[in-house]
């Protein structure tokens, strides 16, 4: 590690104009073991979403950093949460994503747990000769020692010592309000996974996620295709989506919230191509008109550290799991209302392939910049990356008029228009990445608690 | 024809696929396909079964029509994608093909098994793609066409990039 105390690695002076996030961040390897510890299991991270446990004894298997937990719905229909590991031995219970069993049993020893986690065999028990301390032991599966979930959407902190997942959410719940109520009967996960690696660090997919100046080069030839499309040199009319120039007179953008998250937003320049339109008259009904219209916005959505939401060419939901500081896995999926009309559930199947699969025309440019990015931190390693302050000339501290009319309170807000790209997005989770690893750092002060 | 006479045929156009693809020779492969051939890769719901229905689940590509590929031909020969330039290197290999059912003197559905093997120039790494392939064939004024391609990717744990041209 080049600095002792890890915030040195974010240059945080609104005051002089300045905000620099170091290189090494995304590359050092003692700092990606500081961020396990203190981020991944020191704050509250996103799981699953209730749709993937819909039914009594469904569950889902996912990993927190290193760390393999199991997501359960027991008989009862309530949600629990428990490390993946058998309290005799220690071997995992569940080795497939999902599915559905009364009882989770392991393999080796045929120790057996009820779909709320509780031991309900221990075999042979009776012929053990197992002593009267062994009995006072709890043989339940062990508990992941918070969980909770918002709107449907489950998080789990390893750090017991964390707020409330509502307080830890805070302000920008009403982010969340926004994708989650897009229809009265609630929101599904669409079937179909994308699951796919990248050779680069977890934060370039938070950063890439609330950044809207990578468009018009990272993504040309998506562009050029859809251009292509509307002026008939493709042939390629199952899918409409959206030309980024459209965008570019469109009143844009973004606020950072307390606690890491942020979301950027432009107005819609079509927002009759968003499936979500064609039950617009229904949702407007139903959360009343000025959520309606920032339903219609483009909106990417972070909740630090591992929960983003992209609602613009169809709504993506995506969630990315560290596994060294060049490897990231990422899951990635549609996100839908529950028994959407077949019509608008074709268009939105259809334009997530197009964009935000790994087997789509833009997301697999992203990872490849990924990448080269990292190369590029490994060539000059010693110096802080300019990418993080464009914007920071108007952004504010509080809630602009936007904010205000929808009744949230943004840590900053900028506002202007979809050409000033800005950068001030990342202000809000470095701010808490530097928190929370400052915190794990000083041991005397309390992690995640403030 | 007989049905080994067929058979023959029906692996002569998987070959050239393969050639046309491993040899980006795009206009050629492009052709193979009728101009409304379906391009089917459907993505796993869970480890153990695909998606099926493509109106309300996500596959890997559903092209309706040869559109569909052409899109991402005619993005990788602008060079400007970033995930396609420089293009990794592909080979595919092609076999096991077989009829499950008995083909027409006009029509036949061939099942075969493939790889792909991939080299990436950016950091010279490999992978394997690898699956099995369902096509089906269909004659037009004496010619045979590829009026649907299904693939199903067994690996589908996917190291960054994927396109057409990797499965």
């Amino acid at each position: 590690m080049r600095f002792s105390d890890p915030s040195q690695y974010i240059m945080d002076d609104p005051d002089k104009g300045i905000f620099r996030v170091h290189r090494d961040v995304y590359t050092d390897q003692d700092l990606f073991e500081m961020e396990l510890k203190n981020i991944f299991e020191g704050t509250w991270v996103y799981l699953c979403h209730a749709s993937q446990v819909r039914n009594p004894f469904d569950f889902y298997c996912t990993k927190i950093g290193r760390r393999s937990v199991i997501v359960s719905r027991d008989e009862n229909g309530e949600l629990h949460g428990f490390f993946n590991t058998c309290r005799h031995r220690g071997a995992i219970l569940c080795q497939t994503e999902m599915g559905n069993t009364k009882y989770h049993v392991c393999n080796y020893h045929g120790w057996a747990y009820d779909a709320s986690g509780k031991n309900i065999d221990i075999k042979d028990k009776a012929e053990g000769c197992y002593t009267e301390a062994f009995d006072e032991l709890n043989h339940d599966l062990i508990p992941l020692p918070r969980f909770d979930n918002y709107q449907g959407l489950i998080f789990a902190s390893l750090n017991p010592d964390v707020p409330t997942l509502e307080e830890h959410l805070g302000e920008a719940k009403i982010l969340l309000d926004l994708v989650a109520e897009q229809s009265p009967e609630g929101m599904e996960v669409v079937p179909g996974r994308s699951d796919y690696t990248y050779n680069a660090n977890w934060k370039m997919q938070m950063d890439n996620g609330m950044d809207p100046y990578h468009l018009t080069s990272t993504h040309t030839t998506f562009m050029k295709v859809v251009q292509r499309r509307q002026q008939g040199e493709s042939r390629n009319d199952q899918v409409e989506s959206p030309d980024f120039r459209d965008r570019f007179k469109m009143d844009a953008g973004m606020y950072t919230f307390k606690n890491g998250h942020s979301m950027i937003w432009n107005d819609h320049p079509k927002p009759h191509t968003m499936p979500f339109w064609g039950m617009i008259e229904d949702v407007r009904k139903h959360v009343g008109d000025e959520k309606a219209k920032w339903m219609a916005r483009s909106r990417n959505i972070t909740i630090f550290p591992n929960l983003q939401f992209n609602d613009s060419t169809s709504l993506v939901l995506r969630t990315y799991i560290p596994h060294a500081p060049n490897l990231t896995e990422m899951k990635v999926y549609s996100f839908a209302p529950v028994n959407e009309p077949d019509d608008l559930r074709a268009i939105r199947v259809r334009q997530h392939e197009d964009f935000f699969n790994s087997s789509g025309m833009a997301t697999p440019d992203d990872t490849i910049c990924y990448a080269d990015c990292h190369e590029g931190y490994l060539s000059y390693p010693g110096d802080y990356l300019q990418s993080f302050e464009r914007g920071m000339a108007t952004v504010i501290n509080g809630p602009d008029e936007e904010a205000k009319r929808l009744g949230f309170k943004p840590a900053t807000s900028l506002f202007g228009n979809f050409m000033d790209q800005g950068e001030t997005s990342y202000h809000g989770p470095y701010r808490e990445w530097a928190r929370l690893m400052r915190a794990g750092h000083n041991k005397d002060q309390p992690l995640a608690a403030e | 024809m007989s049905d080994r006479d067929l058979l023959a045929k029906g692996e002569d156009i998987l070959s050239r696929e393969a050639l046309y693809m491993d040899m980006r020779r795009w206009d050629e492969w492009i052709d193979l396909f009728h101009k409304d051939a379906v391009f089917w890769a459907p993505a796993w719901r869970n480890d153990e079964e695909l998606t099926d229905n493509v109106k309300r689940e996500i596959s890997l590509f559903y092209f309706e029509s040869r559109a569909g590929i052409e899109d991402r031909v005619w993005r990788i020969n602008t060079k400007q994608a970033p995930a396609l330039f420089p293009l990794a290197r592909t080979t595919h290999i092609i076999t096991n093909s077989v009829f499950d059912e008995p083909p027409t003197a006009e029509t036949m559905t061939l099942h075969s098994a493939w790889t792909c093997h991939t080299y990436s120039l950016r950091d010279r790494s490999q992978h394997t793609f690898f699956g099995r392939y369902e096509h089906d064939l269909k004659k037009f004024d004496g010619k045979w066409k590829i009026t649907r391609k299904k693939v199903i990717l067994m690996n589908d744990y996917i190291p960054a990039v994927i396109d057409v041209f990797c499965v």
